[in-house]
């Protein structure tokens, strides 16, 4: 069977997923049976449709099976937006459709995404300079300043566009280093360990997310910048000491931290007990607990859970982005929320393998870092809303409200696939002897 | 690298392990724990979904129901009492913040309709709960009638079905309206005379002279006396050092066993618990069901143990260092519920045996499907029934020409026992009155008890006994479909 023709019998169930996800919610707000915002459900199925068609046009090798992963998570987000407040799910389409059409512009004009390796410092001190922008010129929402303003209440997350850079740096840097890095030169502390002047960068890194915890007051994104490149510094060196190392220095950081600002002790403090302030700090937690007990095995269904009071505002704070899985979570059940975490774990499979198939080491470490983030983000949400770690304002990719985070995890499947589109064309090429171009 | 892509792959895979365990944690084993904690809104709100079971008493008459009404759309629902104060102890409230009391907690999971496999079944469809209605023994007229005899005092009246157990009335004074409940819970509890304590079941009186029907009962029993059993009344009994004297210190002298219940003679009754001793009396008593908690269908922390109290704990029935001629006339430290006694009285009223009182006739849903049924179930055998009936003898001439003639009903015969327990201000005595009728053929059987009444219980509780004994007998069963 054809990749396309294989994508599309995947992509069907997928948005249906979200079709019927809508329905079902719009159903339980009036007790009636609903087809629900129709607009929206047409519209974010062609926003796919035209995604699978120029896909078919321009890269028909690559992976059909991420498409519809994604269309999978984004419908059931939808779906559970559409519960919390109907507009919300509208706005959510907007993003989605401005996503599709950064998708289709990057299949479309990046043919070949190794001309990113040429520009990868760049785009590194492009990164800096966006995060340094957000530290700067940031807007603080809810404790943490993540956001920059953009006339009127529009806000854009720059960490989100950031952290794609950062992997794209890393890839081209690493790329470079790689051999230097995997062989210790020297022997410090009873360790084998490279020499000083190559693991700087890995020291700076580390003194960078420790700075972006104290001032963006936001541990999540830290702890995903830092989990990104420790991913990727193995992926480069397979040293799983330089994981260890990295992981044990961000640990002893945060421990220093956490014993010298008082902000952050109140924060480790509701997370390791969220019920002994369960009104004030520990209050989003707790709700959130409430949420997925009330969830239960199998869940009532979409919209149809305790989520938002009569008067219309959600229980949990923040339930739109941050706390997305926990409405999954209330609706759907552990079975549901599971579901979700599979898809997400679907998601790696398939970004790793197109990893293993890519045919150079910028190439293998890109898609290798991509998939790394959304996976890393992904579990750094869900485990600070199971208590595995502590609670962050990091979105839930493809699920959460938010144009910054739409737009561009709808960029890191674009990229993965024509990384997959190349790799596979040039094994064909190479059978078939290259095209005239 | 394609060995450190899988590594990778393969460690975040194991972290998505760890998160799945995680929140299969929260979602199913803690799930329960969460849901019952008291700042958990969920409870609240999902209480507001429930079409909950009504409350409808034997004579057909609705004393809870769900009422649906929207908002924003959704359908909720709210708790309705339409007799108000009716009953109010026993029906109980089920309210998220003020928690839940008497049928209402007892018979949740039925009202709320999380009982059996349906409850599951509706989950997995994600059907709305609805609830089944529970129908009670209790009768509101005779509930009525109680009630209002008794709404200018404290105190209790319980009314029961000897030969099955079945509870016709449970009356208990001050009381207060359930619907207020919802809506102004503080001035209920601000009320003086306590009116959420349900004095029937948790109200510790000390039994004064109704205790000698227990005596009485052992005396038979025992083979040592008979009903014209001899004794000798002086005005005054000593024991242990102590003085036992009747009532307004009156003096009997020659007298039989009949007389002596009749009148309440003090000085034969001590006699006759000070021949029985501690352990004979206490073994009686435990065949009355004196020192543990009554089986009824209300929620344990609303039904409080008769028997022996020391500095508030509760003794043992057969405890050796009790005076057992002051326990044999109902004093020594002996504090008994309304229930109780009305059990006392009605195990003497059916031949010896002992039923289990109970509330609840039958669970049944809305589509008329039976899910519960509860039986007449014998408890104990306090006597045989030849003692029993002589007790009932000497009872009935309490009634005829003792001290309960006040609960005399033209036309019929009635058995009983007054009980005047003095507190030392003679302003404030418990007044007691136990009984059955019709005598011959007992088909009610009562307690009732006044607090802090000048009169005694021959004077304030004989007569009440007498007019809801009356209301409960004239009480025919009502056919067809509850009355909203």
């Amino acid at each position: 069977m054809r990749l396309r023709t294989r994508e599309m019998y995947f992509l069907v169930p997928g948005l249906l997923l979200g079709i019927l996800g809508l329905a079902a919610a719009a159903s339980a707000r009036t007790d009636t049976l609903q087809v629900g915002p129709w607009q929206t459900s047409l519209g974010v199925a062609m926003v796919f449709v035209v995604m699978h068609a120029v896909l078919r046009l321009r890269a028909p090798y690559s992976d059909p099976y991420l498409v519809p992963i994604m269309a999978a998570l984004t419908g059931i987000g939808l779906a559970e937006l559409y519960r919390i407040d109907p507009a919300l799910a509208g706005e959510q389409a907007l993003w989605m459709t401005l996503g599709g059409i950064v998708f289709c512009a990057i299949i479309v004009f990046l043919p070949d995404h190794r001309v990113l390796e040429r520009y990868r410092y760049v785009i590194g001190l492009t990164a800096v300079g966006l995060l340094v922008a957000t530290m700067v010129f940031g807007t603080t929402v809810n404790g943490s300043r993540l956001w920059i303003s953009v006339g009127g209440s529009q806000r854009v997350q720059l960490g989100e566009l950031a952290k794609v850079l950062v992997v794209i740096f890393l890839a081209g840097y690493l790329r470079e280093k790689r051999e230097v890095l995997a062989i210790p030169t020297e022997r410090r502390f009873g360790m084998n360990l490279p020499a000083f002047r190559h693991m700087a960068p890995i020291l700076l890194f580390w003194g960078l997310a420790l700075v972006v915890v104290v001032a963006l007051n936001d541990f999540g994104t830290a702890l995903l910048f830092f989990g990104v490149f420790l991913a990727m510094l193995y992926l480069a060196t397979g040293r799983a000491l330089y994981v260890g190392l990295g992981m044990g220095m961000f640990v002893a950081g945060s421990l220093f931290i956490w014993a010298t600002v008082p902000r952050i002790a109140v924060r480790v403090g509701s997370w390791l007990n969220p019920f002994g302030d369960a009104q004030g700090n520990g209050y989003q937690m707790v709700q959130s607990l409430y949420a997925l007990a009330d969830g239960g095995l199998v869940g009532p269904g979409f919209g149809r859970a305790l989520l938002v009071t009569p008067g219309g505002t959600p229980r949990i704070p923040e339930l739109q982005t941050d706390f997305i899985f926990s409405a999954v979570a209330d609706d759907l059940g552990f079975v549901g929320s599971v579901g979700v975490m599979l898809l997400f774990v679907l998601f790696m499979a398939r970004g790793f393998a197109i990893a293993t198939a890519a045919r150079d080491g910028f190439s293998k470490l890109l898609a290798g870092g991509l998939t790394a983030v959304v996976g890393l983000q992904a579990f750094i949400i869900i485990g600070g809303i199971v208590r595995l770690v502590p609670l962050t304002g990091v979105t839930l990719p493809f699920m959460s409200y938010g144009g910054s985070s739409v737009v561009v995890n709808f960029g890191i499947v674009a990229i993965l696939l024509i990384i997959s589109q190349r790799s596979r064309q040039g094994l064909i090429d190479a059978v078939h002897g290259a095209p005239a171009t | 690298m394609n060995r450190s892509i899988k590594s990778l792959y393969l460690a975040l895979a194991a972290g998505f392990g760890v998160l799945i365990l995680m929140l299969g944690y929260w979602q199913v084993i803690a799930a329960g724990g969460l849901d019952e904690r008291a700042d958990n809104p969920y409870q609240f709100e999902r209480q507001r979904l429930v079409d909950r079971g009504r409350i409808i008493s034997a004579d057909k008459v609705v004393l809870a129901e769900s009422i649906a009404y929207r908002q924003k759309g959704n359908r909720y629902y709210r708790r309705y009492y339409p007799q108000g104060a009716l009953a109010a102890q026993v029906v109980g409230y089920a309210t998220p913040q003020q928690g839940s009391t008497g049928l209402e907690q007892q018979y949740n999971q039925y009202l709320a309709g999380s009982y059996g496999a349906g409850a599951i079944l509706d989950k997995l469809r994600a059907e709305q709960k609805v609830g089944a209605d529970i129908r009670l023994t209790l009768d509101t007229r005779v509930q009525k009638t109680a009630e209002s005899l008794i709404a200018r005092s404290r105190g209790a009246v319980v009314v029961i079905d000897p030969r099955t157990g079945q509870v016709l009335a449970l009356a208990s004074s001050p009381a207060f309206d359930l619907n207020q409940v919802a809506s102004d819970f503080a001035t209920i509890r601000k009320e003086s005379g306590a009116p959420l304590v349900n004095r029937a079941t948790q109200g510790r009186y000390p039994p004064g002279s109704t205790f000698k029907v227990v005596t009485a009962t052992a005396a038979l029993n025992s083979g040592k006396w008979n009903p014209s059993s001899t004794f000798n009344d002086t005005g005054k009994y000593v024991v242990d050092g102590q003085t036992i004297r009747n009532d307004g210190n009156t003096k009997f002298g020659v007298h039989n066993f009949t007389d002596a219940l009749t009148f309440s003679i003090n000085t034969a009754f001590a006699q006759v618990g000070k021949r029985l001793g501690p352990s004979r009396l206490g073994g009686e008593m435990t065949k009355f069901g004196f020192g543990r908690p009554v089986e009824i269908d209300l929620p344990s922390d609303e039904v409080a143990v008769s028997g022996r109290y020391r500095n508030g704990k509760l003794l043992s029935n057969t405890q050796r260092d009790e005076d057992a001629a002051r326990i044999a006339i109902g004093q020594e430290n002996l504090l008994v519920t309304p229930l109780q006694m009305a059990m006392v009285a009605g195990a003497v009223a059916n031949g010896g045996r002992m039923q289990r009182p109970y509330l609840v006739k039958r669970v049944i849903t809305k589509d008329g499907v039976v899910v519960k049924q509860q039986n007449p179930e014998t408890l104990d055998s306090v006597s045989s029934a030849y003692v029993s009936s002589e007790v009932a003898r000497m009872m009935q001439n309490v009634v005829r020409e003792g001290t309960g003639t006040k609960a005399g009903l033209s036309g019929l015969s009635v058995a009983g026992k007054t009980g005047t327990a003095e507190t030392g201000d003679p302003n404030r005595n418990q007044a007691w009155f136990i009984g059955f009728a019709p005598a011959d053929n007992p088909k009610v059987a009562v307690a009732v008890v006044i607090e802090d009444t000048s009169g005694t219980g021959g004077q304030v509780a004989a007569p009440i006994a007498g007019a809801v004994m009356r209301t409960a007998l004239s009480a025919t069963p009502v056919q067809g479909e509850p009355q909203p």
